[in-house]
Order: structure tokens, then C-alpha cells, then sequence
């Protein structure tokens, strides 16, 4: 049941209304139907009436003068009338009381006051002339014929000099073309409405379609080009016509946040320049030195944070790179400054990446094993399916579980004090996995176990897709 | 550093219109032996150039007016200077653009002063070798292997680009440039000294042996940079110089 029912818009509209619609031509469906056989009754109570009145004027009762046969309408020209004593109604048989009500008004309408009237339905088997009668009209219009009547009705009036007079007619079910042409004329109304609804639903709903598509990529690009053309009715028209303009906004608050970083990076690396000129002339080496590695470090969380706000929307294109020369130059980087970083080089894979931005990932992964994680790194890399997988593995404390999310979160360290001493702005990791996502990889951090459960070390996993 | 031995100092033209950075700059470089001359607009350069054709020129990229890129242009194509760009972006596709219109070679602010120098003496060497400055549009290619040493690429015989360092760069440039030809550690050394001299001269042997890491099937046994007997190594493979479209 829960997987038939429609999820979209377009499903759960039309299912609705074709529902309602449904019910509501079921009613008055049925209403007709109920009508159309009050009907036939009616008429044939009429029939019977007329055909007892005249039964009545031939015994010279009610007054006026006898009808003749002609006088009749057909239905009632045929019907043959017994007369008894006795009343017609037998032990068990239910009286139509409408029938009953409906016969005597139609006496009273010509002033005849009636005591008593019985109106009941019968099976047609015990009324042989019915019978004949039946097969007659069967045998003469063949196809055409009326369904057979399976039951009687019989009508009787009392009248206090003649005794009963009754009339039997036989009752035809309902008429099959009848309920045909109802049955189509209400399954045609339905098939109109529902296709003229799914029509509209559909009007509204595929410009909605086409919308989050749009919505999707521009997330995913970010790009403003390629927006839908408003269609659809008004509301949804206005609603694209809106979205349009918020893109617009979102992608100039880009453009504007890219020439800002521009700027800001500019006139603070100039200075910098200029200071790590000046700082040349001084005379200490030792203290010289010092004064640039700490320009240096300036530098690195300038450039982290414009990496940061610009790795979203990088300018290069990928472009197939051999990844263990890749990552053997960021091991052999960290070795010529000394760092204990080992790199065991295995088989040769090349993937699409933007080797610049993947280059700065695995640098920062690297010297934040260096730098938290016991003071040595290890570097591996595998094809593991369809990715490329690089571990950077420590030998450090890890991280306690339930840290390891926010340690991506930028501005994190793991130490709370945020120690400057240790360096950095605490965007490495940030931005590792943002250069990962960038590329349609991911990073995972995870503590490495030993065989009795303490931890032995935290591991980076980057994985990157091969193709 | 000491000065360049030449007799007559070298003439720089300096353009940047941050004086906080190009006063200092020039000093600097005045201290190293260079006659430096200062611009603070690319249209003050271009005056300064009617009068005075400087060996080099330093380039800030960013600057108001026409920016640095085009007198770079200019300077490239009209002057047959050799321009080594100022960028404060560090940007992969800044730096490609600013070498595919001719620039030389250039530096990302904020750079270390004496790297600058000895990439000044690196283009000014390049310069005086290799008279037509057309050779930028030349790729070496050897058993598959292509170099390009405008944009300092090194691609596999299957088009993967491969990461190399500069030193590792200017260690295989040195090999193209002299293929089949033995070429002892002080030699190399000379070819290659650049702004990572301090650590180059520790570890010729040890350079070598990453670059071959990157381009042998086996760097064990290595094929294509041989070991030679008596202190060595060479290049065991013809190198063809390919013109590529611009």
C-alpha cells in the first residue's frame, strides 16, 4: 500500500481528485439509476390504474361512460382484469405501500374514494397468460425485444359492489442499454475530467521538475548561466522568475567574495613582501631566520583561508595527473625540512585532479599528522575499485570519537586552548576535505586500534575518484 | 650573496606602484650589484624604456591602469626583454597565463629576496644562452616523456601530467639539454644551481635518484638516467625539441 501511493505532486493531485471524482459520479450514478426505476414504477402504478378505472366504468361503477379499448393508452390496453371476492393478497406477501399510496391518488384525482388497494410483486411463473404472452414479444421483435420480465405486478382495488378487481402486468428488470449508456456516458465524463485535471496538474508540475533540476545544478555549479526561461502558470512562473533572481544574487555575491579575497590576499601580501625584503638586512641569522619563518607562517593561514573561501569554485580544470609523483613530491617536501616522513611508493595511478589544490590537501594532512600525532608520518597509496585511496597515518593520541566530526569544522584545533605556538589556523583539515569533496572524494579520519583496544594512531583516509 | 662579478652591473627596470614594497626591493637588489631603475606604472615603464633598454624586468601583474600583464605582452613580443612577473596570487591558472604570454619566469608575494636574485640570474643565463626567446614554445620529448619549460610540465608517455620540484625540474632540463652526454655532480650542480642551491648541494645523488622514481619503470634499475662509472650520470635517450602551437 505505501509503495502504491504516489509521492510527487503530479501523483498525489490526480489520485485525489480522480478519487472524489470517482465517488461523486458513483452518487449521482446511482441516484439516476434510482430515479429512472421510481420512474418505470410510477408508470406502470399509471397503467394499472387506468386499466382498473376503465374495469370500473365497464361494471358501471365511478360514474361517467365507458372507455373503449381505443381510449386506453397501449400499456394498459392489454392487461387483462379478473374480478373475486376475495382480496389477491396472500399470507406472507409484502404490500408496495408506495405503490399502495400512489394507486389510490390516482382514484382520488377522479374523485373515486378508495377503502382498500393491494399493490405486490410476484414471480411471473404462476401467471401463464403473462408467460405467453412474454414469449410472444420475444418471438415477434427477436433482438430487439425488452429484457423478459421475471416478476409481476399485481394490482387490485376493492369496491364494495363488485368485490376485488385486479390487474397483473409484468415488470421488466432494468433496461440494459440504459444502464449502458449510463455506465459509458459517466466512465466518458470521468475519462474528460481526469485527462483535462492531469492536463493542468501536469501544467503546474513540470515547470516545478524542471526547477529543481535547475536547483541541483546550480548548487553544484554555482554558476548563473543556463537558467529556465519562466513557463508555466502565473504563481509558478513568479516562482522561477524569483529563483532566477536570487541566482543572479547568489552568483554576483560570489563573484564579488572572489575579487574581495583578490584584493585582500594582494594588499596583504604586498606588505608582507616588502617586510620579508627589509628583514634581509638584519644582521643576526637567527634572528633573520626566525622573522621569516614566521612571515612564512602568516603566509600559510593567509593562503589557507583564501584556499578555503575559494575551493568551492576553483578556476583550473582537472586534468589527468600520476598521483604517486604527486604524493612522493609532498613526502620528499616534508623530508628536506627534516620531517620523519616516509612515503612506501607502490604502483603507478593516474587520476583527474587539480594538482595544485591536491598537492595543498596532502600537505596539510601530512603536517597535521607531524604536527598532533607523535611526530611521525606515514603516507600510502592504493587503488582500492574505482578510487584512488591516500592514508596519511600518526602514531599520536588520535582523537576521542566523538570529536572526529568537529575536528573538520573550521577555526578547530585539537587542543581547545588554541595555542598558537603549534601554529596554523586550524583550517587544514577544513580544507583537505573540502579539496577532497572539491574532486568528488572525501576524507575520513578514524583512530587505528591495537590488539587490546588502546589507540595506536590516527589515520587520514583521502579517496578520490580514478575517473 | 655576492655581487655578480661582471664588470658592468646588471640593469633591471623594477615595476610596481607599492612603494612600501619596490623602494625596498630595489635597494636590495642595488645591494646584491644590480642597477636597478624603478617604475610605479606601466606607462612610466614604457616612458623609462624609450630611453634605457634594461637586461631585465621585474613585473608586478595588479597594478591600476594597464595592468602588468600586458606591458608584459609588450615587453615580450616588441623588446625581446625577459620579464620575470610579480603575483600576489598564487593561483595555478595566473601563473600559466602569465608565462603563455611570455614572461620568463615569476614569483608569488611574498618571496624570499635571494630566491628572486638567483631567478634572475637563472633567466638572464637562459637569456644570453638561447638568443631566440622563441625556444618557449619548445617541448622536449624522450621515449614517450614530454617537458615543457615554459610551463615547467612533465607528462607521461600516457599525457598523465607528473609532479616534478623545480630542482628536479632544472635537473631533467639539464639532461634534455645534454642528452647522451655524461654529466659529473659539479656539473649538474653548476647547470641547476637555483633558489634551492642550499639544499641542491647536499644531495645531488639524492635529487637524482627522486626524479628517478618519478619517470624509471624500475628505479632500481634504472634505463633512462644512468649511473656512470667514475662519478656521473646521463641521459640514455634521444630527445627530440618539438614546436608546439602557441
Amino acid at each position: 500500500m505505501q509503495r502504491l501511493m504516489p509521492r510527487s505532486l503530479q501523483g498525489q493531485l490526480l489520485l485525489a481528485i480522480a478519487m472524489a471524482l470517482l465517488l461523486a459520479q458513483g452518487i449521482s450514478a446511482a441516484l439516476l439509476w434510482r430515479a429512472q426505476s421510481d420512474r418505470r414504477e410510477a408508470a406502470m402504478v399509471h397503467a394499472a390504474a387506468i386499466r382498473l378505472f376503465a374495469a370500473g366504468r365497464e361494471e358501471g361503477l365511478f360514474g361517467g361512460r365507458k372507455f373503449h379499448s381505443r381510449d386506453l393508452p397501449p400499456e394498459a390496453r392489454r392487461l387483462r382484469v379478473e374480478r373475486a371476492e376475495v382480496s389477491p393478497l396472500r399470507t406472507g406477501e409484502s404490500r408496495q405501500d408506495d405503490a399502495e399510496h400512489e394507486l389510490k391518488e390516482v382514484f382520488a384525482e377522479q374523485g373515486v374514494e378508495l377503502k382498500e388497494v393491494v399493490v405486490v410483486h410476484r414471480p411471473i411463473t404462476e401467471n401463464a397468460d403473462l408467460i405467453r404472452r412474454e414469449a410472444r414479444i420475444a418471438a415477434r421483435m427477436g433482438d430487439h425485444a425488452p429484457p423478459r420480465a421475471r416478476e409481476q405486478m399485481v394490482a387490485a382495488i376493492h369496491t364494495s359492489d363488485r368485490g376485488w378487481i385486479t390487474v397483473a402486468m409484468p415488470m421488466r428488470g432494468p433496461d440494459e442499454g440504459l444502464l449502458i449508456s449510463l455506465l459509458g456516458q459517466t466512465l466518458l465524463l470521468y475519462g474528460l475530467l481526469v485527462g483535462a485535471i492531469a492536463l493542468i496538474v501536469g501544467r503546474i508540475t513540470r515547470p516545478l521538475a524542471a526547477l529543481t533540476g535547475r536547483l541541483e545544478q546550480f548548487a553544484s555549479t554555482r554558476d548563473a548561466a543556463g537558467q529556465l526561461a519562466p513557463q508555466g502558470p502565473n504563481d509558478v512562473r513568479r516562482l522561477i522568475i524569483a529563483h532566477n533572481a536570487m541566482e543572479h544574487r547568489i552568483a554576483a555575491l560570489l563573484d564579488e567574495k572572489d575579487v574581495m579575497l583578490g584584493a585582500i590576499g594582494h594588499d596583504l601580501k604586498t606588505p608582507l613582501a616588502a617586510l620579508r625584503v627589509r628583514i634581509e638586512s638584519v644582521e643576526d641569522d637567527a634572528e633573520r631566520d626566525k622573522m621569516a619563518a614566521t612571515i612564512e607562517d602568516i603566509v600559510r593561514s593567509l593562503d589557507d583561508i583564501l584556499s578555503l573561501a575559494r575551493v568551492g569554485r576553483p578556476s583550473d580544470p582537472r586534468e589527468p595527473a600520476e598521483l604517486k609523483a604527486l604524493v612522493g613530491q609532498v613526502a620528499d617536501e616534508f623530508e628536506d625540512m627534516g620531517e620523519p616522513v616516509t612515503f612506501a611508493p607502490g604502483e603507478r595511478i593516474v587520476a583527474p585532479v587539480r594538482v595544485t589544490w591536491l598537492r595543498r590537501g596532502l600537505r596539510n594532512l601530512v603536517s597535521n599528522a607531524l604536527r598532533y600525532g607523535g611526530g611521525a608520518a606515514r603516507i600510502t597509496l592504493e587503488r582500492e575499485g574505482a578510487m584512488a585511496v591516500i592514508r596519511v597515518e600518526d602514531d599520536g593520541p588520535g582523537i576521542p570519537e566523538g570529536r572526529i566530526g568537529a575536528m573538520m569544522e573550521p577555526f578547530t584545533r585539537g587542543e581547545p586552548s588554541r595555542n598558537s605556538a603549534t601554529g596554523g589556523a586550524g583550517l587544514g583539515l577544513t580544507l583537505a576535505r573540502a579539496i577532497a569533496e572539491q574532486h568528488g572524494g572525501a576524507l575520513v579520519l578514524a583512530n587505528r586500534r591495537n590488539s587490546d583496544g588502546s589507540v595506536a594512531g590516527l589515520t587520514a583516509t583521502l579517496t578520490l575518484p580514478l575517473a | 650573496m655576492k655581487p655578480m662579478p661582471d664588470t658592468e652591473p646588471v640593469r633591471l627596470l623594477l615595476v610596481d606602484d607599492e612603494a612600501a614594497l619596490r623602494e625596498p626591493l630595489a635597494e636590495y637588489l642595488s645591494r646584491q650589484g644590480f642597477a636597478v631603475s624603478q617604475a610605479v606604472s606601466a606607462a612610466q615603464a614604457r616612458t623609462i624604456l624609450q630611453n634605457e633598454t634594461p637586461e631585465l624586468v621585474l613585473l608586478d601583474i595588479m597594478m591600476p591602469g594597464e595592468d602588468g600583464l600586458s606591458l608584459c605582452r609588450h615587453l615580450s613580443e616588441a623588446r625581446a626583454i625577459p620579464v620575470i612577473l610579480l603575483t600576489a596570487r598564487g593561483e595555478a591558472t595566473d601563473r600559466i597565463v602569465g608565462l603563455e604570454i611570455g614572461a620568463d619566469d615569476y614569483v608569488v608575494k611574498p618571496f624570499e629576496p635571494r630566491e628572486l636574485v638567483a631567478r634572475i640570474r637563472s633567466v638572464l643565463r637562459r637569456a644570453a644562452k638561447a638568443a631566440p626567446p622563441a625556444a618557449e614554445e619548445e617541448l622536449f620529448e624522450f621515449e614517450g616523456w614530454r617537458l615543457d619549460p615554459l610551463k615547467r610540465r612533465l607528462t607521461d608517455p600516457s599525457g598523465a601530467m607528473v609532479s616534478i620540484s623545480s630542482v628536479e625540474f632544472r635537473l631533467l632540463m639539464a639532461f634534455v639539454e645534454h642528452p647522451r652526454q655524461v654529466l659529473d655532480r659539479d656539473r649538474l650542480l653548476d647547470m641547476v644551481q637555483g633558489r634551492e642551491a642550499h639544499l641542491f648541494d647536499r644531495a645531488v645523488d639524492n635529487q637524482v635518484s627522486r626524479l628517478r622514481r618519478k619517470i624509471e619503470a624500475d628505479s632500481r634499475n634504472p634505463t633512462l638516467i644512468q649511473t656512470v662509472w667514475g662519478g656521473g650520470y646521463m641521459l640514455a635517450a634521444d630527445v627530440r625539441r618539438i614546436k608546439v602551437p602557441t
